[in-house]
């Protein structure tokens, strides 16, 4: 032991010496002390367990962390790339039109008919559709095995945006989706290509209205903008050409084709490239540029790891993207890889998504409405399917306002005390109700019935909060105080106040 | 209904007297700021405070054979009578109690008693039998029924941590960490790193904001001002804050806080000279703030600890124990001492057995200053007679 360690050792005895005799009191007396003689002592700051973190970071919650220490990040990184994706189509579907044909008998039945409560109910019924869609994704979410699919799938949706409010048709929609899941771990490129042929994104981008001689440029300005170089790393020219390479691409049986009709086959330059280009040879030229890796890049790191990405490492990892051709294993494998290394957390606000699945993770309740799942994410800004604007969540610090966090809040005390977040409780004529009634859930949380106050204190810190410090650790210790008997009746009571405690710390809102 | 029309009908509900017109009002010389407002300040001493060396039986010898090391001698106690005198710290409450302000219950405590700090104080805050475990706390309960809708502010804990207490299933009342963040609100952002990560310091600061209801509290704040000058010590400056909110009028129901450093096993009576120094002090700017303001017939404050300690000194400490006595000052109450002595010769394991039980106290203000029937909560107790 060095000096400076043996000088802490002598601190940490003398302290508790000074706590046998002067009971609490001890931190006035050995406050003089402390400043005079252990300046250099600084007080442990605990931080979240690796694996925890990163399960949080590749899922949404702390469900992955022991998959990951077993096999490895490398290993858990294959299994994810690996995981199939189930190509049938969800039953809650089966009843949506789907081919044109039924897409135009059912446009058809709304135009003609006069019976207006029909068509309501037309519509209506679409919408429970959409609905039951996202509950679908956010059981896939939470069920998978390996999440990472779904977190990179939810990465796409959220770059490649095309919304429900506005495509309305529900099998597209899905098709979109699904594209999104299959291609996760793809190549950028390819799935770029693939995009611009969906029939969401034709509707969403109003690639529809994009015709011969009546040009629409929004796809047009999007795939540049949005989707692939961002702003600054092309001109309006490009834009307007692009359009024209663009008009005709429409709605098809599954996927978007051009119809011969509407096309515009005028001579065109694109980045400097001067001849008739369609939407496969635009993609092409725009992965030539220089540009290119650096946008996704960024919003990759931003999406996983970091809400303020350095520029150095948007090269770094930008550089190698191109180097391997846009393929996203090669990519991810060694953002995650070399990031692991760094041990750095708290750089990055959760999302609604972990930060609810993460609750309901810990507190291990197992029957939650999913409805209402999804609704608390729409009331965080994180509606699924159906992101503001074509840009998406823009995430990071717009996460939180203080409204959002006041929800948080409230939602935290409610689970940790077994409320469903759907119906307030009613009081029968002025009566307590019995806390046990059915309407509650069942909440509970894992701790070491045979550890003390502290290594609980620790034990749920480390999973829960990316990082405390010793003035935590006394409030802590005021909830759990050392007398705390982990086997008595009642003891998970006790915990699970700790937790909830602790999940209303601003460093529950990071990793 | 809202908070406000709650807070004012329970007002004009609660206790007989206060359905006078206010130039009648029994107890104010003249109208007091606020009219009919009741509301009840808890302070829980933690770590259980040494009921014996707090309001001592000088009388009974027992006393001194069973505490030779740290026994009270005769001659420093005060405001003595009827056998029982205030530790020499408590010259405040001893006064307090002259004025007829306060009241002293004698021997409070529950059946089959707890001498785990944190079980005991969990009994106390949920007002369950020693041996059931509730959720919620017995003051969390009483404002989920009577708060309609959810009213932030209708409970203030000024404390580190949340209070079981306060704890219900709708947010009723909030923690206040540190006050004087609400005093800097509206000023200029603070400047400069909090740490260094960006990150957390705007977790931070929204999380310094999201306080629902720091708006009724900056309002109450800036209605009120300090007249008297507190201790500047913690359980001062919390003691200072509670005023102003009452004086600027937010009509809290309940104000809850603590002080810390009563274990005192060890050198018990440096420590708790020094605890019930700081006690005595900062209750005493508090009671003569709000007596000044017209205020104290509204306030009722209770002070109370988990539990007693052992009779018998370990040498120049003493061990966790049962019974002891609790505090009621102000809230027009009878100003009286209630219950028998402590009996130091009938000892349940070397304890105090308890002849009051706290939920009766509890009843008791909730019926008498909150017109309140505590059943509804699952307090079975009747409320105890006679202490307003």
């Amino acid at each position: 032991m060095n000096r400076f360690g043996r000088c802490c050792v002598a601190a940490v005895n003398r302290i508790s010496l000074l706590k046998n005799r002067f009971g609490q009191n001890y931190l006035s007396i050995i406050k003089p002390y402390l400043i005079s003689k252990v300046l250099t002592l600084n007080f442990q700051i605990l931080v979240m367990n690796r694996n925890t973190l990163w399960s949080l970071r590749l899922g949404f919650s702390g469900k992955e962390a022991q998959k990951i220490e077993t096999l490895g990040l490398q290993k858990f990184l294959e299994q994810s790339f690996a995981t199939k994706v189930d190509k049938k189509e969800p039953d809650l579907l089966v009843d949506s039109p789907k081919t044109k044909a039924e897409l135009k008998a059912a446009r058809q039945l709304m135009k003609t008919t006069d019976d207006e409560d029909a068509v309501k109910k037309i519509l209506r019924k679409e919408i429970q559709v959409s609905q039951k869609l996202k509950e679908w994704w956010l059981e896939k979410m939470m069920d998978e095995a390996f999440p990472l699919r779904e977190k990179m799938t939810c990465f796409w949706h959220n770059h490649f945006v095309s919304t429900y409010q506005k495509v309305k048709v529900n099998h597209w929609v899905f098709q979109h989706n699904q594209l999104l899941r299959e291609q996760a771990f793809g190549n950028f490129k390819t799935l770029t290509k693939a995009v611009l042929k969906t029939n969401a994104m034709v509707r969403y981008l109003d690639n529809v209205d994009n015709r011969r001689d009546k040009i629409n440029e929004n796809l047009s300005r999007e795939l540049l903008e949005l989707f692939t170089l961002g702003i600054g790393n092309y001109t309006e020219e490009d834009i307007k050409n692009g359009a024209k390479g663009l008009a005709g691409l429409t709605i098809g049986e599954t996927n978007a084709n051009y119809r011969k009709l509407l096309e515009n086959n005028d001579t065109i330059t694109y980045f400097g490239k001067t001849g008739t280009f369609k939407a496969d040879e635009l993609v092409d030229i725009i992965f030539e540029q220089k540009a290119i890796p650096y946008f996704v890049t960024r919003k990759i790191l931003k999406w996983f790891l970091y809400d303020k990405p350095s520029e150095e490492l948007v090269t770094y990892y930008g550089d190698y993207f191109r180097k391997v051709n846009f393929e996203l294993q090669p990519l991810l494998t060694k953002i995650f890889t070399e990031e692991y290394q760094k041990n750095i957390s708290g750089s990055k606000i959760k999302d609604p998504l972990v930060y609810i699945l993460q609750l309901k993770y810990e507190l291990k309740i197992e029957k939650m409405n999913t409805r209402v799942l999804t609704f608390f994410l729409k009331q965080q800004g994180m509606d699924l399917f159906n992101q503001p604007n074509v840009k998406g969540w823009n995430g990071g610090n717009e996460w939180l306002s203080s409204q959002m966090y006041l929800q948080r809040n409230n939602v935290a005390d409610l689970l940790c005390s077994g409320q469903p977040l759907n119906r307030r409780r009613k009081y029968m004529s002025d009566e307590m109700m019995d806390e046990n009634s059915d309407t509650m859930l069942r909440v509970s949380i894992d701790f070491d019935a045979n550890g003390t106050n502290k290594t609980i204190i620790a034990q749920l810190s480390e999973r829960v909060l990316f990082q405390t410090d010793d003035s935590m650790q006394k409030d802590f210790e005021e909830l759990l105080k050392y007398d705390f008997n982990p086997k008595s009746e009642g003891a998970e009571n006790a915990v699970l106040r700790l937790f909830n405690t602790m999940v209303k710390l601003p460093e529950f809102q990071l990793i | 209904m809202n908070r406000r029309n709650f807070l004012s009908l329970t007002g004009t509900f609660t206790g007989g007297s206060l359905l006078l017109p206010s130039f009648l009002h029994a107890f104010g010389q003249q109208p007091s700021l606020v009219i009919g407002e009741q509301c009840l300040v808890f302070i829980q001493l933690n770590g259980g405070n040494d009921g014996l060396n707090t309001f001592v039986p000088y009388d009974n010898p027992l006393y001194y054979d069973l505490r030779s090391k740290i026994a009270l001698s005769k001659d420093v106690l005060l405001g003595k009578n009827n056998g029982m005198g205030f530790h020499p710290a408590l010259k405040d409450f001893a006064n307090m109690q002259q004025n007829g302000d306060l009241s002293v219950l004698q021997n409070v405590g529950y059946p089959e008693p707890v001498r785990s700090h944190f079980r005991s104080q969990e009994i106390w805050q949920t007002a369950t039998d020693s041996n059931t475990y509730a959720n919620n706390g017995w003051l969390g309960k009483y404002l989920d029924l009577k708060c309609n809708d959810h009213e932030p502010t209708a409970g203030i804990n000024l404390d580190n941590i949340d209070n079981l207490a306060l704890k219900g299933d709708e947010p009723n009342s909030i923690t206040v960490k540190d006050p004087n963040r609400f005093k800097i609100k509206n000023e200029k952002e603070e400047v400069g790193k909090l740490s260094d990560n960006p990150q957390l310091d705007f977790v931070r600061k929204i999380a310094n904001s999201v306080m629902e209801g720091s708006e009724d509290i900056q309002k109450a704040l800036a209605k009120s001002t300090a007249e008297v000058s507190y201790p500047k010590t913690n359980l001062g400056k919390n003691l200072e804050w509670i005023a102003r909110l009452v004086k600027g009028n937010l009509n809290s129901k309940v104000y809850y806080t603590s002080q810390n450093g009563y274990d005192t096993h060890d050198n018990q009576l440096n420590i708790q000279n020094r605890n019930l120094t700081e006690l005595n002090d900062a209750v005493a700017s508090f009671y003569s703030d709000l007596k000044n303001a017209k205020l104290m017939q509204n306030v009722t404050v209770v002070v109370f600890s988990e539990f007693g300690r052992r009779v018998k000194d370990n040498g120049s400490g003493t061990d966790h124990g049962t019974a002891a006595p609790m505090f009621v000052i102000g809230g027009s109450n009878k100003g009286k001492v209630f219950g028998n002595n402590p009996n130091l010769s009938d000892l349940d394991n070397g304890d105090l057995k308890h002849e009051i039980d706290f939920r009766s106290v509890y009843a008791s203000l909730l019926h008498d200053k909150m017109n309140f029937d505590a059943r509804k909560i699952g307090i079975k107790n009747a409320g105890f007679k006679g202490l307003f």
